[in-house]
């Protein structure tokens, strides 16, 4: 059974989401303030966490920065609805994703499960999958993306984008395909999540040694890995 | 008129005024005494002229007389002389009729004295003698006019000196005129910045240290809008902190809602899937509310970033497209230029998108809203039309305003709380644009205006 640890200082919104992902086949365990939370995270017992960005002690983006230091723990974050600025920090700073307070507890499930999905791919022996192009290294296994030999530090959406733009490198691959592949869900109007993350993954990227973007945007369609 | 020239030309009006009387006075005073002694001499000097006339006809005779009368004329300020005869013989000077000075000649005649006539820049004096004993005559001289100097005396330099008046006077105006319009404007731009929303305008500091009314007035200036800023402040703060405190126990009911749907009979199902409905509204609502207030209190900060404002209008169209098919309606481009703006991708998509969504839902079955993006002179203007029928021409400011509803037409049914055209216009404000509204006839046609930056120079945010 997938382990969670929900970190957010609303005691019986915890309760509540643990009786609630019990029911749809998770173990949950909570902590209250981002001090216990980061302690708690670290310790490796768990598969995933939620966390939220108002927290006492310690902010959700100071949790999630000492995190990534030391623990590549698939994270979900619970950002303020309407605050723009607070998601994009929180995918810059390495959230898998992220879903807007109050959400629908259906969906945090769905997302649960896609990311997790994701990460078990990695332990999957059948999937040994590396890709070498322009002078980027994909290694399915470890779930590393390298860069000139230099580890690009991806989170597992963008690794997952990138995977999937490098494996069709030089013809567009549509939005709606990457949206149910990689976000595993149907692409809906005006939502912005993977222009957001396609944009993480090109500030990673970098541009090429003549200055061209490696990911080019194919207006209303979707994404190109330009071939030199 | 501008207060500023009104109180320019006021000043000018009274300064030439008192320039004028002082000259007119200085005129009079100083012309008077001159005038009447220039008299006095003309009459002694034409008795003179008569006593040697008289004199010299007796001692040398006719050709004496005629050499004394010729040297008479040379004299500077003598342009005539003229001896009339009363037996009908002449001295008469050039040009001179015999029959010219009859009237005069008639009154010196009449008289036993001077008598003085006056003409356009010349005077004229008679006197009546004997030249010898019995045998009368008049001597009449033609003088020149005394001339007074004028005000700025003749020399080449009065020019300047007239100049140096003038510049004078004008700079003396301007600089009164503008002591006391000054403060009164920069008193006038507070009061537009205060009423264009920026509630933290004072004004005190501008007008600097006087001691009148009018810093009077700038300081009041500044205690009102200190008032109306906590007032509007202290109500955006409430509203904030109500829809912030919301969204807690409106979570945790999201999450009970959940469960109780997990466990949920065929007959509770119906109410648990009306109350889901009820709660997304009510979602919806507090976040745009949270965005409209995040917009209100600090709108100073929008991120800066360039934006190829075709490509977002042609995203945001096609989803709205997208959503609208499903109501038999569409939404079509008619017309995109290309420009870049600066500023926030967010805010003016969700300015965009909010506009584009309204007018999907209020344009009429089988119609079509129309986009399109124009770039005039480095202004872009993007104009939604829907064709929904449009408001009362007297609600089109209003439309604006948070939660406000056209009474009739557009109820609630339609969807949406009142809350999209406000955001939009916080948004295209914090980007120094305009947004507005007007009715086409069969639609309304909101329009929104923004500074585009197509110069090459500005590096784009790459971080």
């Amino acid at each position: 059974m997938d382990k969670i640890l929900i970190i957010d200082d609303d005691e019986e919104l915890c309760e509540l989401v643990s009786e609630y992902l019990s029911a749809e086949g998770f173990e949950i365990e909570s902590a209250n303030d981002g001090a216990s939370g980061l302690k708690k995270a670290l310790t490796g017992d768990y598969d995933m966490a939620i966390l939220d960005v108002m927290l006492p002690k310690m902010n959700g983006f100071d949790v999630l920065r000492n995190l990534r230091e030391k623990s590549k723990l698939p994270v979900i974050m619970l950002t303020a609805r309407g605050d723009d600025m607070d998601r994009i920090v929180g995918l810059e700073i390495g959230a898998d994703d992220y879903l807007a307070k109050p959400f629908n507890p259906r969906e945090l499930a769905a997302r649960l499960r896609a990311i997790l999905r994701r990460a078990s791919a990695s332990d999957d022996p059948e999937v040994n999958e590396k890709l070498d192009v322009d002078g980027i290294q994909i290694s399915a296994s470890s779930r590393v993306a390298t860069s000139e030999g230099v580890d690009l530090n991806l989170t597992s959406v963008e690794f997952e984008l990138l995977s999937a733009l490098l494996r069709q490198a030089g013809s567009i691959v549509k939005k709606e395909d990457l949206s149910e592949n990689v976000l595993e869900r149907k692409l809906s109007p005006y939502d912005r999540s993977l222009d957001m993350h396609i944009s993480n993954l090109r500030k990673k990227l970098g541009l090429r040694a003549d200055g061209t973007e490696r990911i080019k945007t194919i207006r209303s369609v979707g994404y190109i890995y330009t071939v030199v | 008129m501008k207060l500023f020239v009104k109180i320019f030309l006021w000043f000018l009006a009274a300064i030439s005024l008192m320039v004028g009387v002082t000259v007119f006075l200085n005129w009079t005073v100083q012309t008077e005494p001159v005038v009447s002694r220039w008299r006095v001499s003309i009459r002694n000097q034409t008795n003179l002229y008569t006593d040697t006339a008289a004199q010299i006809y007796q001692t040398q005779g006719e050709s004496g007389l005629t050499t004394f009368l010729e040297r008479l004329r040379a004299a500077e300020t003598i342009r005539e002389v003229d001896l009339i005869g009363v037996n009908g013989r002449s001295w008469l000077a050039e040009g001179v009729e015999p029959g010219s000075y009859a009237e005069l000649v008639g009154r010196a005649l009449a008289a036993d004295a001077v008598e003085i006539e006056n003409h356009v820049d010349t005077a004229l004096s008679a006197r009546q003698f004997e030249l010898s004993p019995g045998d009368r005559y008049v001597l009449i001289v033609r003088w020149e006019r005394l001339r007074m100097a004028p005000f700025f005396g003749e020399s080449p330099y009065r020019f300047i000196r007239y100049g140096i008046l003038l510049l004078t006077a004008l700079g003396l105006c301007w600089a009164l005129a503008r002591y006391l319009s000054s403060p009164i404007g920069k008193i006038r731009d507070a009061t537009h910045e205060l009423a264009d929303g920026n509630l933290n305008t004072r004004v005190a500091e501008r007008v600097g240290r006087r001691r009148d009314e009018l810093a009077d007035l700038a300081r009041d200036f500044d205690v009102m809008a200190e008032r109306i800023e906590n007032l509007v402040r202290s109500q955006q703060r409430l509203t904030r902190d109500v829809s912030h405190e919301l969204r807690s126990p409106l979570g945790r009911m999201n999450v009970a809602l959940e469960i109780a749907k997990q466990k949920s009979t065929p007959e509770s199902a119906p109410m648990l899937a009306r109350i889901e409905k009820e709660s997304i509204q009510l979602n919806d609502m507090i976040s745009r509310i949270l965005i409209l207030s995040k917009l209100e209190s600090g709108s100073d900060d929008v991120e800066h970033e360039r934006i190829d404002l075709t490509a977002l209008v042609n995203d945001v169209a096609e989803d709205a497209n997208f959503e609208a098919q499903a109501k038999d309606k569409s939404v079509v481009i008619t017309r995109a230029d290309t420009c870049n703006v600066m500023g926030s991708d967010n805010l003016l998509r969700s300015a965009f998108e909010n506009v584009l969504r309204n007018a999907v839902r209020y344009t009429g079955e089988e119609t079509s809203v129309e986009v399109e993006l124009e770039t005039k002179n480095d202004k872009a203007t993007i104009r939604v039309t829907d064709h929904g029928g449009g408001v009362p021409d007297h609600e089109l400011a209003n439309l604006f305003r948070p939660f406000y509803r056209v009474a009739e037409a557009r109820e609630r049914t339609t969807g949406g709380i009142g809350l999209g055209l406000a955001i939009a216009q916080r948004a295209i404000r914090a980007h120094k644009g305009a947004i507005t509204a007007r009715n086409t006839g069969d639609g309304l046609s909101i329009e929104m205006t923004l500074n585009c930056e197509n110069g090459l120079s500005a590096p784009s945010r790459q971080d």
